[in-house]
């Protein structure tokens, strides 16, 4: 298939040299949103008006940002040279203008072009697959960050795509399942891929472009400013086929992937929770808005192929009826040693000797993992 | 005309021989002594003189030098009083000067002759026995205490008078009647360290207060019959302290030989109030604010650390993310090896640290993570949390207990029923029965103990927690159960190989705890689940 023809917009603006690499354009257009980061972080505080922003025209927007360096911008942006922003080593640059940019961002509003770690090759190999997006709270719970690290694991292993941010709490717990699995995702920075931000994820960020890819429509080295997650986050939305909220307040910035998913088309679906979680109160809203209820990977696979279309890998193998009995009181609360004795009044249950077994085997295949508090919890 | 005297300096825990060499002849009267003399022995030369004059003794009015023998180590301390007294009368002829040489001297004078006790006394006992001496001539208040020491014959001087009848005639005042309220075996039994910290003079503790928390019980028993180090982990409230002061309730009695060393310490560094011998194993909590020359030692020369003080203890860390990093690496040496080596310019020296360590901790900054509605920490302040947590010191922790609180809301969603609290009336279920009392479960210890000594009796260690890679192969005697449930988890990434080393040192004494000749299946599923934790997916690393 040949090459999309190039809209060169004047006429002075050369073609690269090499066809692949993103275009001067486009190139120019990262650069200007570098440049104008900071005043775009303190001059627009609503996602709205920031997706709004984002979708000018390099004109108009030094003209609404530039404030007063507008003169000196123009400049520069009429003199861009292209030659001067080489792509940083390991680091490839796709644009509108190349065929290889996927297919979800050629809409209005999108990020122009994207600096990709990891290889075009292979982020076209991630993206052809089905696409799922789990987003949620930075500060969840065990209990959420166990869910979303169990959804990815399955649904990595299962071949799905697992794309997602790079922060604390559900973010981190999803790529960490996806790479338990053997199948590193897709992670859209909100800098440049080359600023690993939250720097204690510097590891996961590493592991991902090493096995996985990460996107970015900022050039290397831009530090990412408040507006940068909510662009990052439009870029989730663009690419996931479905978006599983997982913990969330009833918030529109953490609802925002939804949100922008649900306005794109794609299918929104919600992890529920206990009621009166604060973490439970998004994912509801979207659940009575009518999203997909999630319970386990499969519902996610269901969603994508069909019902019973695809199974899902077994996150443990069989349990025999001991170790189920005791993984569903595990479920069901009696989460540490203490409760799971307590809750065995009749004198016929296991005794303490059969509880550790039971608890020590099913964290040995993986039924159970310890939360941070040393309860026990119920893998997904 | 020349006299000499025998008695003994403290150095560190060590003491040194000292010899008193008083030369009297004629000059202008003077009274200098000479020999790296301290602030106090220099001050001796005043009280020596008047508590002479007082005592109805002639002081010369000659020339007088003391010189303290050997030159090269400094000698502190007013125990030198007494002998530079007997020395100077004996040199000016007031004094037979035989049993100056095989009677050692030790006590602070008075100014009107009284003879006052010192710190240290047990060692210089020990020393004066060590060195031949026949006899040590000391306060009364200090004599039970020298009488600790076979075959040295203690002899009572109430003052410098008595001093010198009983260099006259060989026998001393008589020892005074043993304190009432020491007078009961069974209560003296109790205390005797006289310094007990966190526990009220006179508190009866017992492991039965303890209600519910079965685990953690569970864990300090392990961690008694072993000589494991143990962390309890958990929210404010959930009686990790109450547990911990209970720990010395458990652990086996101390031995005549453990506690002389115990007696020893305490007695030089001036914690021993009635010159008892400590039975009781001494519980050192330091607040964290301490610092490192406070825990380990080192701040000057015969200061030692708490991790001196708790010798065959237990030390006490509370809230152990609040002490300072330095202060906490500083453990390394004293948990590895048993001892710490203090070096510092103008003096160095070892001490004896064989402790148990015991520390607690919150989860996280505000205690209640793992609990969605309470914990309000950030990622970063947990992984800050955590950070100061880890390191070589968790290394050398064998066990992890985690507290709960009861009622406390599972993080799987369904709300547990709440039960009574810690300590309360209510509620007849196991996990709030009372726990094992303190008589029961120090003889389960006693008794793992005793198995752990036959069986390690030839590897030159007395306790599991001691066993090292070699020996955990030699002794551990997995069964062929137990030995695939360590390799599961293994393979599913719970253990390093350093994590299964310590899961077998413990899951060993849970055998020991249980008579069992192998370490089964269940004593390993007991470990594994008082195991340090990997950090949660979605948590950041520390």
């Amino acid at each position: 298939m040949p090459a999309a023809p190039r809209l060169s917009a004047t006429a002075r603006m050369p073609t690269a040299p090499d066809a692949r690499d993103a275009c001067p354009e486009c190139l120019r257009r990262a650069w200007l949103l570098q440049t104008l980061s900071v005043r775009l972080a303190y001059r627009v505080r609503e996602p709205e008006r920031l997706l709004q922003a984002l979708g000018l025209p390099d004109e108009q927007l030094i003209q609404a940002f530039g404030g007063r360096r507008r003169t000196e911008l123009i400049e520069r942006h009429t003199s861009f040279a292209p030659a001067e922003h080489p792509a940083a080593p390991g680091v490839e640059r796709v644009c509108r203008h190349d065929h290889r940019l996927p297919a979800p961002l050629r809409r209005e509003g999108a990020p122009r072009m994207l600096h990709v770690r990891g290889g075009v090759e292979r982020m076209t190999a991630l993206l052809a697959a089905p696409t799922v997006a789990i987003v949620g709270a930075g500060r969840a719970s065990d209990y959420g960050m166990e869910v979303a690290y169990g959804l990815a694991r399955g649904l990595a292993a299962s071949g799905v795509t697992v794309i997602g941010g790079l922060a604390d709490g559900i973010a981190a717990a999803a790529h960490q399942g996806a790479l338990r699995a053997g199948a590193a995702g897709v992670t859209v920075m909100a800098g440049g891929v080359d600023v690993p931000t939250p720097a204690s994820w510097r590891e996961l960020h590493r592991r991902i472009a090493v096995e996985g890819c990460a996107l970015s429509e900022l050039p290397c080295g831009s530090v990412p400013r408040t507006w940068c997650h909510v662009a990052r986050t439009r870029t989730i939305a663009a690419l996931a086929r479905i978006v599983i909220a997982v913990e969330a307040d009833d918030d529109p910035s953490e609802l925002l992937a939804a949100r922008l998913a649900q306005a794109a088309g794609a299918t929104v679906a919600a992890v529920p929770g206990r009621v009166s979680a604060p973490g439970a109160r998004g994912p509801h809203r979207l659940l009575r808005e009518g999203a997909l209820l999630v319970s386990e990977a499969q519902d996610v696979l269901d969603a994508l192929y069909g019902v019973g279309e695809r199974r899902a890998a077994a996150s443990h193998p069989p349990l025999d009826s001991r170790l189920r009995a005791v993984l569903d009181r595990v479920s069901a609360g009696s989460d540490t040693v203490a409760k799971l004795i307590a809750a065995d009044e009749d004198p016929s249950g296991p005794s303490e000797r059969d509880v550790l077994l039971a608890l020590a085997q099913l964290e040995c295949s993986g039924a159970v993992v310890r939360g941070d508090g040393g309860q026990y919890l119920a893998c997904v | 005309m020349l006299a000499r005297a025998r008695t003994f300096t403290i150095e560190g825990l060590q003491t040194r021989a000292v010899t008193v060499e008083v030369d009297i002849r004629a000059g202008l009267p003077t009274f200098t002594i000479v020999g790296l003399a301290g602030a106090a022995v220099r001050e001796a030369r005043d009280r020596v003189r008047a508590a002479i004059l007082n005592s109805g003794y002639e002081f010369p009015e000659r020339r007088i030098t003391a010189n303290l023998a050997p030159g090269d180590i400094p000698k502190a301390g007013p125990g030198l009083d007494l002998a530079i007294a007997c020395a100077v009368l004996a040199a000016s002829g007031q004094l037979p000067t035989d049993r100056l040489e095989t009677h050692a001297l030790f006590g602070e004078l008075s100014l009107d002759g009284e003879v006052r006790p010192c710190h240290g006394t047990l060692a210089i006992a020990q020393a004066a026995r060590e060195g031949g001496l026949r006899a040590l001539v000391l306060a009364g208040a200090r004599a039970r205490e020298a009488a600790l020491v076979e075959d040295l014959q203690v002899v009572v001087a109430e003052r410098l008078v008595g001093a010198a009848r009983a260099l006259k005639s060989g026998s001393g005042d008589p020892l005074p009647a043993r304190p009432a309220h020491l007078d009961s075996d069974a209560g003296a039994a109790g205390d005797g360290c006289g310094e007990q910290q966190g526990l009220g003079e006179g508190a009866r503790l017992d492991l039965s207060d303890v209600r519910g928390q079965p685990h953690a019980v569970k864990a300090l028993i392990l961690a008694a019959a072993g000589e494991h180090n143990l962390l309890l982990s958990g929210s404010p409230g959930t009686g990790k302290t109450m547990l911990a002061q209970r720990l010395p309730t458990i652990l086996p009695p101390l031995s005549r030989a453990e506690a002389i060393e115990v007696t020893r310490i305490h007695s030089i560094t001036g914690r021993l109030q009635d010159g008892e011998l400590i039975r009781r194993r001494p519980f050192r909590a330091p607040h964290h604010s301490i610092t490192t020359a406070g825990l380990v030692g080192g701040a000057s020369s015969g200061w030692v650390g708490e991790v001196v003080l708790a010798h065959r203890g237990v030390l006490f860390l509370d809230e152990l993310s609040e002490f300072a990093r330095p202060a906490l690496e500083a453990l390394r040496q004293p948990l590895e090896d048993g001892r710490v080596a203090i070096v510092r310019a103008r003096h160095s020296a070892v001490y004896p640290t064989r402790f148990a360590l015991i520390a607690a901790t919150n989860p996280c900054p505000c205690g209640y993570l793992g609990d969605v509605e309470r914990c309000n920490c950030g990622e970063a302040a947990i992984a800050r949390h955590r950070q100061r947590l880890s390191g070589p010191l968790l290394d050398r922790i064998d066990l992890i207990a985690h507290l709960q609180r009861p009622g406390c809301r599972g993080a799987s969603g369904a709300a547990v029923p709440a039960t009574a609290p810690p300590g309360g009336m209510l509620g007849a279920d196991q996990s709030n029965a009372p726990a094992p009392t303190s008589a029961e479960a120090r003889e389960q210890v006693v008794r793992a103990r005793e198995r752990q000594a036959a069986r390690l009796r030839e590897e030159g260690v007395s306790a599991n927690g001691q066993m090292d890679a070699p020996l955990l192969r030699r002794h551990v005697a997995l069964s062929e159960r137990a030995e695939q449930l360590l390799r599961g988890a293994q393979e599913r990434g719970m253990l390093s190989a350093r994590g299964i080393a310590r899961v077998l040192r413990v899951a060993r004494t849970a055998a020991d705890l249980d008579g069992s000749a192998r370490t089964r299946e269940q004593d390993v599923a007991l470990v594994l689940s008082l195991r340090a934790q990997d950090v949660r997916a979605g948590r950041r690393a520390a």
